[in-house]
């Protein structure tokens, strides 16, 4: 048998690379669209809904269109054609026509001189409303009800989406199984909290054409439901997404004050500009579902997996959002890192009177993960195996097929799990530390791109990337994906250096601008490094190739015998024989002037032959094993995280800085929903929509974290890598959780975890008779 | 969130302000580090059209061992090393204050004045009108404690409670000439969540004064919140103590902040202490028996029963370690 090849190494993919952008960063000087000003702008806010759910009977705004400096005031009606993100799910308007569904839906927005004068308009506006029922618990949704919130609802229900499905026979396996284990999650509702606040200038301009900078992660999706809502097609609207301070998947949604502030300016000819305030952002939400699980595992004396059955009630607020995915992706996200034979998952996602929820980071797959390894951590105990043992018996192989008929390729789940228990010490601490002090697993599986375009143009790429370079020696980048601070522009630049040969600053990424960049679908799906990563280097390699052409007439070298080097050209094996890449490039410029390149990435066919069975299908998954200690106050139950080992398989780490800057902080935004945050509702009502009551983890709470990244090269990824945005965060609460449970002999089936529950906790489980590590 | 538009006023000295304020009363709110009235102001919370700055005013300013201008700076009294080492007691107190941004500007006087809170009053002015306006602000009914009659919004400074188990004093300049007022009863028990302490209108707070005996006391403050930084006390217990040289106790005094509308004092409860030797059982007991007396209520982010039962557990440990025999975590 051949000896393996050892993997290639590269100039630049693989080492740490500073955000090219950084420096604008930190110092202030980075363009967001709120530093954006337009000659003549208007200032645009927003009427919000205080009813729950109401009949819109009647808006007057005479008094607010007559008030000096009010330049337009806009109701529904205008623009009534519905939208969302996605196609199936049109449920959404730009602004509130016939009925409002939530607090802050947005009942009619103004355009004036400035803030304050808006600001007035909207106290001048008067609503007349029938107050309707009020629906803010998902388990009463899912009967008929007197006033569904949405036509759409099935049946006369609120349920927006019901999954159902079978594979195997999971009665059969749960009548022989071993040992078994039934988990009941429930998760507050919990959002993004990005840095940066929503923020849009629109201007239409007498030539009919719309410009729309905004602060989007899906530049693409916004430019189609802003052709569609507005009846102006594409090609005359031009959007531009400036810096973005942070997605995390609240701003993967066309958003409706997007099209709202877009025609406000259709309305008045001049620019027009929004801002949110925080409260604003809060109640947009679009944050990850509030979730009731039920979770029942079935293992065989061994503690090989024999069954999962699920049930999932999703609480998915006013709006469809991303739902329908939400709810495929709470049952079959729990399809990897381990073998799962027989599966059963029924999934219903309900509309409630609240600000709607969407897709977060991990979207569909951190709370069903929760459940599911706090049901394996119990396993183990039953069973007196070790934690480590049990996921290692289970682990999904690689280039394998999953009982609902995912595609598996690179897996390196199980060295993952060797390196998280060496590093952490771990036969030297589980169940040996001190009451108060623990140790915990949790595993993780995300997608590296979802297979299925949300917006399905047959034979259009996913992603497209183009390449210029002229005789300044610059090579310009366009592509319509979003950098929203999670690297990308740095690895399109770095890909393209790396392939063509050239130092990093000759690589400009330019701004994404409809006008220019090719489509690109947007961040979201963790989807970017994996599908522009490849696209990316396809254009790269043509863009080489041209040099390589010229340079083999200039060497007289055929260019089968020409190699890029760094910033030249050379013979292979004969590197005394070069041409500088100025040189080749000026040269390969002689016939056609400035060259262009073009790559693009589509996804390979996938996926089984049933309802639903795109959903979850990706060209790649990542895979995770972190373990967590926890340090427990017992009498206050206030606990802190002290280290967390992060073993990651995002493949090849391309640029190994982003990818740790990805790992701390997708555990420190875990461990915010672990901890602390909610969105706390007292009934429809968010009564903390500020971040000092919404409680984002302090630097003081975060752990120590050691990456550990154990990733094979992915075949079919850019360079080996895969996705390392959204995967990151999802073993940190399991593995959380079940160090608490070590800790202090608790199992925490809440989320989140407060000190409170942490007191009450303890003491049903004194109250139980139930020692733990000696204390009573 | 806009601001709207008030009259900025910048007197220099104690007189001319409190002749201003005088002549402004009563539509006037005095602005020192504003950390917390103009984040108020933007929600349109009882903005009034005119601001006192007290920026100017020197006589505010300056640290001493006995004395601390109101409108110090947190941050400048964490910097002073002096300060520090005489009264580490409230020291733990300043910096559990907020964040360090807020405390660059955040002042001793604005701290001990700083507007009590409920969730149902730090809210947005149209998040208020939605639910209809409460008895703090625009309205006519609480909404924590149905009723009509009295607001139930906390008490949520952190350095009164700690001032208090020191006995400072401070002092108060006013349209009828200065006076002296113990932190401990310049807070009024008999009021409510807006009317919460005995300040007459128009009267500023000068400065803090610490009598010679806080810097024999040992003292500590404890902060029960959810994170360890930025969050307002749900619960603040400070404790100061002094031992005889045969080790009974000569002084003790508690106070407990964060549950109720004003700081509130336990001298009934640990004067009887005095004179004793400090044992568990006692602190036990005392930490019991003020967990008992306090009653805070379900407007901050965690459960009241909650914040009820931490009560006991915060006093027996910052007193049992004022007192020299702590158990349980430092």
């Amino acid at each position: 048998m051949a000896a393996p090849e050892a993997p290639p190494t590269y100039r630049l993919i693989g080492t740490r690379i500073p955000y090219i952008e950084g420096p604008l960063k930190v110092t202030g000087r980075a363009e967001y669209t709120d530093d954006i000003k337009r000659p003549g702008q208007l200032i645009a806010r927003l009427l919000r809904s205080p009813w729950p759910h109401a009949r819109i009977r009647s808006i007057d705004v005479s008094a607010a269109r007559a008030m000096p400096g009010v330049a337009a005031v806009l109701t529904g009606e205008k623009y009534p054609t519905p939208f969302g993100v996605l196609p199936i799910t049109h449920d959404e308007t730009a602004i509130a026509v016939g009925k409002v569904r939530y607090i802050g839906d947005i009942v009619a927005a103004v355009a004036a001189v400035d803030e304050a004068t808006a600001d007035r308009a909207l106290q001048a506006i008067r609503v007349d409303v029938e107050v309707l029922p009020e629906y803010t618990d998902p388990k009463t949704g899912v009967e008929k009800v007197a006033e569904p919130i949405h036509a759409r609802g099935l049946n006369g229900t609120n349920i927006q989406k019901e999954v159902v499905q079978h594979f195997g026979d999971v009665d059969a396996a749960f009548a022989q199984a071993h040992a078994s284990v039934r988990v009941r999650g429930s998760y507050a509702g919990v959002t993004h909290a990005f840095t940066e606040p929503m923020a849009t200038i629109a201007e239409a301009t007498p030539d009919g054409r719309l410009t729309v900078w905004s602060a989007t992660q899906v530049p693409h999706y916004l430019h189609r439901a802003l052709s569609e809502v507005l009846g102006i097609p594409m090609h005359r609207i031009r959007v531009i997404k400036p810096e973005v301070g942070g997605g995390f998947g609240g701003k993967s949604d066309p958003l409706p004050h997007e099209i709202a502030c877009a025609a406000l300016s259709l309305e008045t000819g001049r620019p027009v500009k929004i801002l949110f305030d925080r409260e604003d952002v809060f109640v947009t939400n679009h944050g990850r579902h509030p979730t009731q699980n039920d979770v029942r595992i079935a293992v065989d004396a061994g503690g090989k997996i024999l069954a999962y059955d699920i049930e999932a009630l999703i609480d998915g607020g006013a709006w469809s959002s991303f739902g329908t995915v939400t709810t495929y992706y709470n049952g079959v996200l729990s399809m990897g890192p381990y073998r799962v034979p027989n599966f059963r998952y029924r999934g219903r996602r309900v509309y409630t009177t609240k600000p709607p929820s969407g897709a977060m980071r991990a979207h569909g797959g951190t709370n069903i993960r929760y459940s599911i390894e706090l049901g394996l951590d119990e396993l183990a105990e039953q069973l007196h195996l070790d934690p480590f043992d049990l996921r290692e018996r289970n682990a999904l192989p690689p280039h394998s097929t999953t009982v609902n008929q995912f595609r598996i390729t690179s897996t390196s789940f199980v060295k993952c799990l060797k390196a998280a228990r060496e590093r952490s010490g771990w036969d030297d601490k589980f169940r040996k530390l001190p009451y108060g002090r623990g140790v915990g697993l949790g595993c993780g599986f995300y997608i590296s791109g979802s297979n299925s375009p949300i917006h399905f143009t047959p034979k259009m790429p996913q992603c497209t990337v183009h390449l210029k370079a002229d005789m300044d020696g610059g090579i310009a980048v366009h592509c319509m994906q979003a950098d929203i601070g999670q690297g990308s522009n740095t690895l399109l630049a770095v890909i393209v250096a790396e392939v063509v040969g050239v130092d990093l600053d000759r690589v400009h990424v330019v701004r994404v601008d409809s006008d220019v960049s090719p489509v690109d679908i947007g961040s979201y799906s963790s989807r970017v490094t994996f599908m522009m990563g490849n696209a990316a280097r396809r254009a790269g390699e043509s863009l080489r190739d041209q040099l390589l052409a010229a340079a083999a007439r200039v060497t007289g070298y055929p260019p089968e015998k020409l190699v890029v080097g760094h910033e030249k050209i050379e013979v292979r094996h004969r590197p005394d024989i070069s041409i500088s890449y100025i040189d080749a490039l000026h040269a390969a410029m002689e016939r056609s002037g400035a060259l262009l390149a073009s790559g693009a990435y589509t996804s390979p066919p996938m996926g089984g032959d049933f309802k639903g069975a795109r959903a979850g299908t990706a060209p790649a998954y990542s895979f995770a094993a972190y373990v967590a200690e926890v340090d427990v106050d017992v009498e206050t139950g206030i606990y802190k995280v002290e280290k967390v080992w992060a073993a990651f398989d995002c493949g090849r780490a391309l640029n190994r800085l982003a990818v740790e800057g990805q790992i701390e902080g997708s555990i420190h935004m875990g461990l915010g929903q672990l901890m602390g945050e909610t969105m706390n509702y007292r009934g429809s009502r968010l009564m903390n929509p500020s971040l000092l009551e919404y409680k984002i983890p302090t630097p003081q709470q975060m752990p120590q974290v050691e990456c550990l990244l154990v990733g094979d090269d992915d075949p079919e990824g850019p360079f080996g890598g895969k996705e390392a945005g959204e995967g990151p965060l999802i073993a940190t609460l399991p593995a959380a959780g079940n160090a608490l449970y070590d800790a202090v002999g608790v199992r925490f089936h809440e989320l989140p975890i407060t000190p409170e529950k942490v007191v009450r906790g303890i003491e049903l489980r004194q109250q139980s008779g139930k020692s733990w590590k000696g204390v009573s | 969130m806009h601001l709207d538009p008030f009259e900025l006023h910048r007197p220099t000295s104690v007189e001319e302000t409190v002749a201003l304020a005088g002549r402004l009363a009563p539509k006037f709110d005095y602005l020192a580090g504003g950390t917390d009235l103009l984040p108020n102001y933007k929600m349109r919370l009882n903005t009034r059209p005119n601001l006192i700055a007290l920026e100017d005013v020197s006589e505010l300013r300056g640290v001493s061992l006995d004395r601390v201008g109101a409108m110090t700076r947190l941050a400048d009294l964490e910097a002073h090393g002096g300060f520090r080492s005489a009264y580490p007691g409230v020291l733990e107190a300043v910096v559990e204050v907020a964040t360090p941004l807020v405390r660059a500007s955040g002042t001793l006087g604005g701290n001990l004045l700083v507007e009590t809170r409920c969730f149902f009053f730090n809210q947005s002015f149209p998040w208020r009108e939605s639910l209809g306006f409460c008895l703090k602000a625009d309205g006519d009914r609480c909404h924590v404690v149905p009723q009509k009659e009295k607001c139930y919004a906390t008490f949520s400074g952190d350095l009164a409670p700690s001032l208090s188990v020191l006995d400072a004093e401070v002092e108060v300049a006013g349209p009828d000439g200065r006076r002296r007022v113990p932190v401990t009863t310049m807070y009024d028990a008999a009021g409510d969540g807006i009317q919460r302490h005995h300040l007459k209108p128009g009267e500023l707070l000068v400065a803090v004064h610490f009598p010679p005996a806080a810097r024999t006391l040992r003292a500590t403050y404890r902060k029960l919140r959810v994170r360890p930084s930025f969050d307002f006390p749900e619960l603040g217990v400070a404790a100061a103590a002094r031992l005889t040289a045969d080790g009974t106790i000569d002084h003790l005094a508690l106070s407990v902040g964060g549950t109720e509308t004003f700081p509130k004092r336990f001298d009934e409860l640990t004067g009887p202490l005095v004179g004793s030797r400090p044992t568990l059982p006692r602190v036990r007991e005392l930490a019991a028996e003020v967990q008992k007396r306090v009653r805070p209520v379900h407007n901050t982010f965690l459960a009241a029963d909650y914040r009820k039962k931490m009560t006991g557990v915060f006093v027996r440990r910052a007193v049992g370690q004022v007192l020299g025999i702590g158990e349980g975590r430092p």
